[in-house]
Protein backbone atom coordinates (compact mmCIF):
# COMPACT_ATOMS: atom_id res chain seq x y z
CA UNK A 1 0.00 0.00 0.00
CA UNK A 2 0.64 3.65 -0.49
CA UNK A 3 1.66 5.60 2.83
CA UNK A 4 2.22 9.12 3.22
CA UNK A 5 5.94 9.99 4.74
CA UNK A 6 7.28 13.47 5.70
CA UNK A 7 11.19 12.54 5.46
CA UNK A 8 13.56 15.15 5.45
CA UNK A 9 11.18 18.03 5.24
CA UNK A 10 9.76 16.31 2.32
CA UNK A 11 6.51 14.90 1.63
CA UNK A 12 7.16 11.44 0.12
CA UNK A 13 4.50 8.67 -1.13
CA UNK A 14 6.07 5.47 -0.18
CA UNK A 15 5.38 1.42 -0.77
CA UNK A 16 4.96 -0.02 2.38
CA UNK A 17 3.49 -3.42 4.14
CA UNK A 18 1.93 -3.58 7.40
CA UNK A 19 4.56 -5.21 8.99
CA UNK A 20 7.30 -3.47 7.98
CA UNK A 21 10.35 -1.46 9.91
CA UNK A 22 11.23 2.16 9.26
CA UNK A 23 14.82 1.37 8.18
CA UNK A 24 12.97 -1.37 5.47
CA UNK A 25 10.74 0.98 4.25
CA UNK A 26 13.69 3.91 4.31
CA UNK A 27 16.29 1.53 2.30
CA UNK A 28 14.10 -0.06 0.01
CA UNK A 29 12.83 3.50 -1.07
CA UNK A 30 16.58 4.77 -2.03
CA UNK A 31 17.38 6.62 1.77
CA UNK A 32 20.36 4.19 1.71
CA UNK A 33 22.40 6.67 4.16
CA UNK A 34 20.35 4.63 6.71
CA UNK A 35 22.48 1.74 7.35
CA UNK A 36 21.22 -1.55 8.55
CA UNK A 37 24.03 -3.06 10.74
CA UNK A 38 22.48 -5.09 13.51
CA UNK A 39 18.89 -5.12 12.90
CA UNK A 40 18.13 -5.29 16.43
CA UNK A 41 18.34 -1.81 18.50
CA UNK A 42 22.00 -2.10 19.45
CA UNK A 43 24.48 -0.71 16.58
CA UNK A 44 23.11 2.61 16.09
CA UNK A 45 23.99 2.09 12.27
CA UNK A 46 19.95 2.41 11.06
CA UNK A 47 19.58 5.98 13.55
CA UNK A 48 17.49 8.57 11.99
CA UNK A 49 15.44 11.51 14.20
CA UNK A 50 11.95 10.87 14.86
CA UNK A 51 10.20 14.12 15.70
CA UNK A 52 13.52 15.95 16.49
CA UNK A 53 14.61 12.36 18.70
CA UNK A 54 17.37 9.72 17.77
CA UNK A 55 15.79 6.44 17.37
CA UNK A 56 16.80 2.94 15.97
CA UNK A 57 14.40 2.71 12.96
CA UNK A 58 15.08 -1.33 12.74
CA UNK A 59 12.83 -0.73 15.87
CA UNK A 60 10.08 1.25 14.35
CA UNK A 61 7.27 0.09 12.73
CA UNK A 62 6.88 1.83 9.64
CA UNK A 63 3.33 2.33 10.06
CA UNK A 64 3.26 3.90 13.67
CA UNK A 65 5.16 7.24 12.20
CA UNK A 66 2.92 8.03 9.28
CA UNK A 67 2.43 11.62 10.44
CA UNK A 68 6.01 11.80 12.40
CA UNK A 69 8.95 13.90 11.37
CA UNK A 70 11.63 11.70 9.76
CA UNK A 71 15.30 13.32 9.45
CA UNK A 72 18.06 10.92 8.15
CA UNK A 73 21.60 12.13 7.91
CA UNK A 74 21.03 13.61 4.34
CA UNK A 75 18.29 15.66 6.08
CA UNK A 76 21.25 17.21 8.01
CA UNK A 77 23.80 17.92 5.66
CA UNK A 78 24.50 16.14 2.17
CA UNK A 79 27.90 15.96 0.46
CA UNK A 80 27.94 19.28 -1.29
CA UNK A 81 26.66 20.70 1.96
CA UNK A 82 27.46 19.11 4.93
CA UNK A 83 26.48 19.93 8.26
CA UNK A 84 29.28 21.01 10.68
CA UNK A 85 29.42 18.07 11.92
CA UNK A 86 30.07 16.07 9.37
CA UNK A 87 32.71 17.97 8.11
CA UNK A 88 34.85 17.76 11.18
CA UNK A 89 33.95 13.70 11.48
CA UNK A 90 35.92 13.45 8.01
CA UNK A 91 38.92 16.18 9.07
CA UNK A 92 39.94 14.69 12.16
CA UNK A 93 39.50 11.11 10.69
CA UNK A 94 36.09 9.85 12.52
CA UNK A 95 34.54 8.41 9.77
CA UNK A 96 36.93 5.28 9.72
CA UNK A 97 35.06 2.82 7.34
CA UNK A 98 32.07 4.89 7.51
CA UNK A 99 29.67 2.40 7.89
CA UNK A 100 28.32 3.66 11.64
CA UNK A 101 29.09 7.12 10.58
CA UNK A 102 25.33 8.11 9.46
CA UNK A 103 24.24 6.78 13.11
CA UNK A 104 27.17 8.60 14.90
CA UNK A 105 26.41 12.26 12.91
CA UNK A 106 23.02 11.91 13.68
CA UNK A 107 23.23 10.73 17.78
CA UNK A 108 25.94 14.08 17.73
CA UNK A 109 23.57 16.07 16.02
CA UNK A 110 20.77 15.38 18.45
CA UNK A 111 23.23 15.20 21.67
CA UNK A 112 24.64 19.23 20.37
CA UNK A 113 21.16 20.63 20.02
CA UNK A 114 20.39 19.33 23.08
CA UNK A 115 23.54 20.13 24.88
CA UNK A 116 26.01 22.74 23.25
CA UNK A 117 28.77 22.53 25.73
CA UNK A 118 29.10 18.64 26.72
CA UNK A 119 31.35 17.15 28.67
CA UNK A 120 33.74 13.73 27.59
CA UNK A 121 31.47 11.55 30.11
CA UNK A 122 27.82 12.95 28.75
CA UNK A 123 29.54 12.62 25.02
CA UNK A 124 30.06 9.11 25.84
CA UNK A 125 26.76 8.66 27.63
CA UNK A 126 25.28 10.05 24.40
CA UNK A 127 26.70 7.84 21.89
CA UNK A 128 25.69 5.35 24.22
CA UNK A 129 23.39 3.38 20.97
CA UNK A 130 26.00 3.59 18.65
CA UNK A 131 28.62 0.65 18.02
CA UNK A 132 32.16 1.53 15.80
CA UNK A 133 32.89 -2.30 14.69
CA UNK A 134 36.87 -0.20 14.07
CA UNK A 135 37.09 0.49 17.37
CA UNK A 136 37.93 3.78 17.11
CA UNK A 137 35.72 6.05 19.45
CA UNK A 138 38.81 8.26 20.46
CA UNK A 139 38.39 10.54 16.70
CA UNK A 140 34.81 10.16 16.82
CA UNK A 141 34.90 11.90 20.97
CA UNK A 142 37.49 14.06 19.45
CA UNK A 143 34.75 15.08 16.29
CA UNK A 144 32.29 15.72 18.75
CA UNK A 145 34.32 17.80 21.12
CA UNK A 146 35.61 20.45 18.30
CA UNK A 147 31.99 20.20 16.40
CA UNK A 148 30.65 21.26 20.30
CA UNK A 149 33.59 24.33 19.63
CA UNK A 150 32.60 25.21 16.74
CA UNK A 151 28.99 25.48 16.75
CA UNK A 152 29.77 27.79 19.88
CA UNK A 153 31.95 29.67 18.20
CA UNK A 154 29.50 30.66 15.78
CA UNK A 155 27.01 31.38 18.14
CA UNK A 156 28.67 33.56 20.19
CA UNK A 157 29.43 34.97 16.37
CA UNK A 158 26.40 35.78 15.50
CA UNK B 1 9.77 -6.90 9.87
CA UNK B 2 7.38 -9.03 11.74
CA UNK B 3 6.65 -12.14 10.64
CA UNK B 4 2.88 -11.76 9.07
CA UNK B 5 1.17 -8.67 7.59
CA UNK B 6 -1.22 -7.20 10.43
CA UNK B 7 -3.99 -4.68 10.46
CA UNK B 8 -3.15 -1.16 12.04
CA UNK B 9 -5.90 0.41 14.21
CA UNK B 10 -5.54 3.71 15.13
CA UNK B 11 -8.41 4.24 17.76
CA UNK B 12 -8.89 8.05 19.29
CA UNK B 13 -10.36 7.34 22.16
CA UNK B 14 -9.59 4.58 25.20
CA UNK B 15 -13.24 3.10 24.62
CA UNK B 16 -12.51 2.61 21.37
CA UNK B 17 -9.23 0.45 21.94
CA UNK B 18 -10.25 -1.53 24.51
CA UNK B 19 -12.96 -2.77 22.21
CA UNK B 20 -10.07 -3.06 19.71
CA UNK B 21 -7.76 -5.31 22.08
CA UNK B 22 -10.03 -7.47 23.24
CA UNK B 23 -10.26 -9.51 19.21
CA UNK B 24 -7.92 -12.52 19.08
CA UNK B 25 -4.65 -11.75 17.88
CA UNK B 26 -4.67 -8.32 18.41
CA UNK B 27 -2.53 -6.17 21.18
CA UNK B 28 -1.28 -2.56 22.10
CA UNK B 29 1.32 -0.85 20.25
CA UNK B 30 3.14 1.74 21.62
CA UNK B 31 7.53 2.06 21.13
CA UNK B 32 6.94 -1.77 19.70
CA UNK B 33 10.48 -2.51 20.73
CA UNK B 34 8.99 -5.91 22.30
CA UNK B 35 6.85 -6.96 19.74
CA UNK B 36 9.62 -6.41 17.04
CA UNK B 37 12.21 -8.23 19.61
CA UNK B 38 9.43 -11.70 20.51
CA UNK B 39 8.26 -11.91 16.39
CA UNK B 40 5.17 -12.97 17.80
CA UNK B 41 3.54 -15.20 14.99
CA UNK B 42 0.45 -14.73 16.44
CA UNK B 43 -0.03 -11.11 16.18
CA UNK B 44 -2.80 -10.45 13.69
CA UNK B 45 -3.81 -6.67 14.40
CA UNK B 46 -2.06 -3.87 16.70
CA UNK B 47 -3.87 -0.88 17.88
CA UNK B 48 -1.76 2.00 18.11
CA UNK B 49 -2.04 4.73 21.31
CA UNK B 50 -0.27 7.46 19.53
CA UNK B 51 -3.53 9.08 18.95
CA UNK B 52 -4.78 8.88 22.81
CA UNK B 53 -2.37 11.31 23.93
CA UNK B 54 -1.15 9.40 26.85
CA UNK B 55 2.23 11.10 26.36
CA UNK B 56 1.61 13.55 29.63
CA UNK B 57 3.71 13.76 33.29
CA UNK B 58 1.70 16.30 35.30
CA UNK B 59 2.00 17.04 38.92
CA UNK B 60 -0.74 17.36 41.06
CA UNK B 61 -1.14 17.57 45.02
CA UNK B 62 2.26 16.48 45.39
CA UNK B 63 1.49 13.12 42.81
CA UNK B 64 2.85 12.69 39.62
CA UNK B 65 0.78 11.21 36.68
CA UNK B 66 3.26 10.14 33.92
CA UNK B 67 0.71 8.54 30.90
CA UNK B 68 1.34 5.13 29.70
CA UNK B 69 3.30 6.89 26.27
CA UNK B 70 5.69 8.31 27.77
CA UNK B 71 9.19 7.07 26.90
CA UNK B 72 11.98 6.37 29.22
CA UNK B 73 13.81 9.26 27.45
CA UNK B 74 10.98 11.40 28.59
CA UNK B 75 11.17 10.44 32.52
CA UNK B 76 14.65 10.61 31.97
CA UNK B 77 14.26 14.27 30.77
CA UNK B 78 11.96 15.15 33.11
CA UNK B 79 13.08 13.71 36.18
CA UNK B 80 17.00 15.77 36.06
CA UNK B 81 14.78 18.95 36.57
CA UNK B 82 12.54 17.15 39.10
CA UNK B 83 13.96 16.10 42.40
CA UNK B 84 11.28 13.93 43.84
CA UNK B 85 11.61 11.51 40.31
CA UNK B 86 14.85 11.53 40.60
CA UNK B 87 15.01 7.29 41.48
CA UNK B 88 13.35 6.81 38.67
CA UNK B 89 15.55 9.01 36.85
CA UNK B 90 19.04 6.83 38.34
CA UNK B 91 17.02 3.53 37.33
CA UNK B 92 15.82 4.58 33.75
CA UNK B 93 18.75 6.44 31.88
CA UNK B 94 20.94 2.80 33.15
CA UNK B 95 18.24 0.81 30.90
CA UNK B 96 19.24 0.21 27.19
CA UNK B 97 20.03 2.98 25.16
CA UNK B 98 19.73 6.74 24.38
CA UNK B 99 17.68 5.49 21.05
CA UNK B 100 15.86 2.85 22.47
CA UNK B 101 14.75 4.67 25.57
CA UNK B 102 13.28 7.28 22.75
CA UNK B 103 10.98 4.28 22.01
CA UNK B 104 10.63 2.17 25.12
CA UNK B 105 7.30 3.36 26.67
CA UNK B 106 6.09 3.03 30.20
CA UNK B 107 2.57 1.39 29.68
CA UNK B 108 4.72 -1.38 27.37
CA UNK B 109 7.52 -1.77 30.35
CA UNK B 110 4.79 -2.70 32.82
CA UNK B 111 2.67 -5.03 30.57
CA UNK B 112 5.48 -7.38 29.39
CA UNK B 113 7.68 -6.76 32.47
CA UNK B 114 11.11 -8.30 31.14
CA UNK B 115 13.19 -10.12 33.87
CA UNK B 116 16.10 -7.18 33.58
CA UNK B 117 13.49 -4.03 33.61
CA UNK B 118 14.70 -1.12 35.08
CA UNK B 119 11.61 0.20 35.54
CA UNK B 120 9.49 -1.92 38.04
CA UNK B 121 11.78 -2.15 40.98
CA UNK B 122 11.93 2.24 41.09
CA UNK B 123 8.00 1.89 41.02
CA UNK B 124 7.19 -1.01 43.56
CA UNK B 125 9.94 1.36 46.45
CA UNK B 126 8.14 4.67 45.48
CA UNK B 127 4.92 2.92 46.00
CA UNK B 128 3.56 4.00 42.76
CA UNK B 129 0.32 2.77 41.71
CA UNK B 130 -1.48 2.03 37.94
CA UNK B 131 -4.40 3.19 36.46
CA UNK B 132 -5.95 0.80 34.11
CA UNK B 133 -9.41 0.15 32.16
CA UNK B 134 -10.24 -2.97 31.05
CA UNK B 135 -14.41 -3.35 31.49
CA UNK B 136 -14.17 -0.72 34.43
CA UNK B 137 -11.03 2.20 34.99
CA UNK B 138 -9.32 1.24 38.09
CA UNK B 139 -6.29 2.61 40.37
CA UNK B 140 -4.49 -0.40 42.32
CA UNK B 141 -1.05 -0.85 43.33
CA UNK B 142 1.85 -1.82 41.06
CA UNK B 143 2.40 -4.71 43.47
CA UNK B 144 -0.77 -6.00 43.40
CA UNK B 145 -1.07 -5.18 39.73
CA UNK B 146 1.85 -8.11 39.56
CA UNK B 147 0.68 -10.56 42.34
CA UNK B 148 -2.85 -10.16 41.55
CA UNK B 149 -2.58 -11.98 37.99
CA UNK B 150 -4.15 -8.21 36.49
CA UNK B 151 -0.77 -8.43 34.47
CA UNK B 152 -1.93 -11.20 32.04
CA UNK B 153 -5.48 -10.05 31.65
CA UNK B 154 -6.34 -7.65 28.55
CA UNK B 155 -6.42 -4.04 29.56
CA UNK B 156 -4.95 -1.08 28.46
CA UNK B 157 -2.79 0.96 31.66
CA UNK B 158 -3.77 4.67 31.01
CA UNK B 159 -1.22 5.84 33.39
CA UNK B 160 1.13 5.34 37.08
CA UNK B 161 0.74 7.56 39.44
CA UNK B 162 3.53 8.13 41.86
CA UNK B 163 3.82 10.00 45.07
CA UNK B 164 6.20 12.96 45.85
CA UNK B 165 8.08 11.94 48.89
CA UNK B 166 9.66 15.19 50.08
CA UNK B 167 11.99 13.21 52.73
CA UNK B 168 12.82 10.15 50.94
CA UNK B 169 16.49 8.52 51.25
CA UNK B 170 16.67 6.25 47.75
CA UNK B 171 19.34 4.32 46.15
CA UNK B 172 18.93 2.24 42.62
CA UNK B 173 21.72 -0.53 41.94
CA UNK B 174 21.51 -3.32 39.10
CA UNK B 175 23.90 -5.93 37.94
CA UNK B 176 25.09 -6.23 34.44
CA UNK B 177 29.01 -7.00 33.56
CA UNK B 178 28.97 -4.42 30.56
CA UNK B 179 26.84 -1.23 30.33
CA UNK B 180 24.75 -2.35 27.58
CA UNK B 181 24.36 -5.70 28.71
CA UNK B 182 20.49 -6.47 30.42
CA UNK B 183 21.30 -6.09 34.00
CA UNK B 184 20.44 -9.85 35.87
CA UNK B 185 18.74 -7.54 38.54
CA UNK B 186 17.72 -4.16 39.77
CA UNK B 187 17.34 -3.01 43.61
CA UNK B 188 16.09 -0.40 44.53
CA UNK B 189 15.86 0.65 48.24
CA UNK B 190 13.52 3.82 49.92
CA UNK B 191 13.42 5.62 53.32
CA UNK B 192 10.31 7.17 54.23
CA UNK B 193 12.32 9.77 56.93
CA UNK B 194 10.74 11.66 59.92
CA UNK B 195 13.91 13.50 60.66
CA UNK B 196 16.87 10.92 61.26
CA UNK B 197 14.11 8.14 61.86
CA UNK B 198 12.91 5.98 58.97
CA UNK B 199 8.84 5.89 58.81
CA UNK B 200 8.95 3.45 56.25
CA UNK B 201 11.27 1.19 54.45
CA UNK B 202 11.08 -0.44 51.09
CA UNK B 203 13.97 -3.10 49.90
CA UNK B 204 12.75 -4.01 46.39
CA UNK B 205 14.45 -6.75 44.15
CA UNK B 206 13.25 -7.68 39.96
CA UNK B 207 14.83 -10.43 38.17
CA UNK B 208 14.48 -12.96 41.14
CA UNK B 209 12.62 -16.15 40.56
CA UNK B 210 8.42 -14.80 40.64
CA UNK B 211 10.11 -11.87 39.07
CA UNK B 212 10.18 -9.33 42.11
CA UNK B 213 10.99 -9.51 46.16
CA UNK B 214 10.16 -7.32 48.84
CA UNK B 215 12.20 -8.12 52.20
CA UNK B 216 9.32 -7.17 54.25
CA UNK B 217 11.39 -8.90 57.46
CA UNK B 218 14.30 -6.41 56.46
CA UNK B 219 12.22 -3.22 55.80
CA UNK B 220 10.35 -4.07 59.74
CA UNK B 221 14.53 -3.87 61.42
CA UNK B 222 14.65 -0.59 60.11
CA UNK B 223 10.87 0.86 60.71
CA UNK B 224 11.02 3.64 63.85
CA UNK B 225 15.17 3.32 64.03
CA UNK B 226 17.97 5.59 63.09
CA UNK B 227 19.82 4.19 60.17
CA UNK B 228 23.30 2.68 61.30
CA UNK B 229 25.62 -0.25 59.89
CA UNK B 230 24.59 -2.40 62.49
CA UNK B 231 20.79 -2.30 61.29
CA UNK B 232 22.00 -3.17 57.62
CA UNK B 233 24.19 -6.48 59.13
CA UNK B 234 20.77 -6.90 61.01
CA UNK B 235 18.43 -6.71 57.66
CA UNK B 236 20.90 -8.58 55.65
CA UNK B 237 20.59 -11.69 57.58
CA UNK B 238 16.65 -11.27 55.88
CA UNK B 239 17.45 -10.60 52.50
CA UNK B 240 17.55 -13.84 50.87
CA UNK B 241 16.46 -13.52 47.14
CA UNK B 242 15.79 -16.85 45.23
CA UNK B 243 17.27 -17.05 41.69
CA UNK B 244 16.93 -19.54 39.06
CA UNK B 245 20.60 -20.70 37.40
CA UNK B 246 21.49 -19.98 33.62
CA UNK B 247 23.80 -20.91 31.67
CA UNK B 248 26.24 -17.88 33.04
CA UNK B 249 25.72 -17.90 36.56
CA UNK B 250 24.52 -19.67 39.45
CA UNK B 251 21.12 -19.25 41.46
CA UNK B 252 23.78 -19.03 44.85
CA UNK B 253 26.22 -16.74 42.88
CA UNK B 254 23.73 -14.50 41.74
CA UNK B 255 22.18 -14.56 45.23
CA UNK B 256 25.15 -13.88 47.00
CA UNK B 257 26.00 -11.05 44.67
CA UNK B 258 22.42 -9.41 45.55
CA UNK B 259 23.41 -9.38 49.05
CA UNK B 260 26.66 -7.87 48.41
CA UNK B 261 24.44 -4.96 45.77
CA UNK B 262 21.96 -4.46 48.87
CA UNK B 263 24.60 -4.09 51.65
CA UNK B 264 26.75 -1.33 49.22
CA UNK B 265 23.66 0.36 48.60
CA UNK B 266 22.05 0.87 52.39
CA UNK B 267 25.10 1.53 53.30
CA UNK B 268 25.83 4.78 51.06
CA UNK B 269 22.69 5.62 51.59
CA UNK B 270 23.15 5.44 55.24
CA UNK B 271 26.55 7.34 55.02
CA UNK B 272 24.10 10.00 53.01
CA UNK B 273 23.62 13.71 54.81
Amino acid sequence: MKINFNINSESKNLDVKSNETLLEVLRNNGYTEVKCGCNEGECGACLVLLDGKPVNSCQVLAMSVRNKEIKTVKGIGTLFSPHIIQKIFAKVGADQCGFCSPGMVIASYSLLKENPNPTYIEIVEGLDGNLCRCTGYVKIIEAVEESAELINKRIKAE
Amino acid sequence: MLPNEIQWYFPTNLNEAIKLINQQGVILHAGGTRILKTQTQSIKGLVDIDALKLNYIRRKNKVFHIGAGVTFGDIVKYSRQTENLKMLEASLSKAASTPLRNRITIGGSIKDFPLWSSLYAPLIALDAKINLIDKKNYTLSIEEYVTKGIIKTKHIIKEIIVPSEEHLKWGVKRFSLIRFEYPLFNIAVSFQMNEDIVRNAKLVITGVHGRFKRFKKAENIFAGEKLSQELIEKAGKFINPKFISDYKYSANYKEKIAKVYFKDVLTEIAGRE
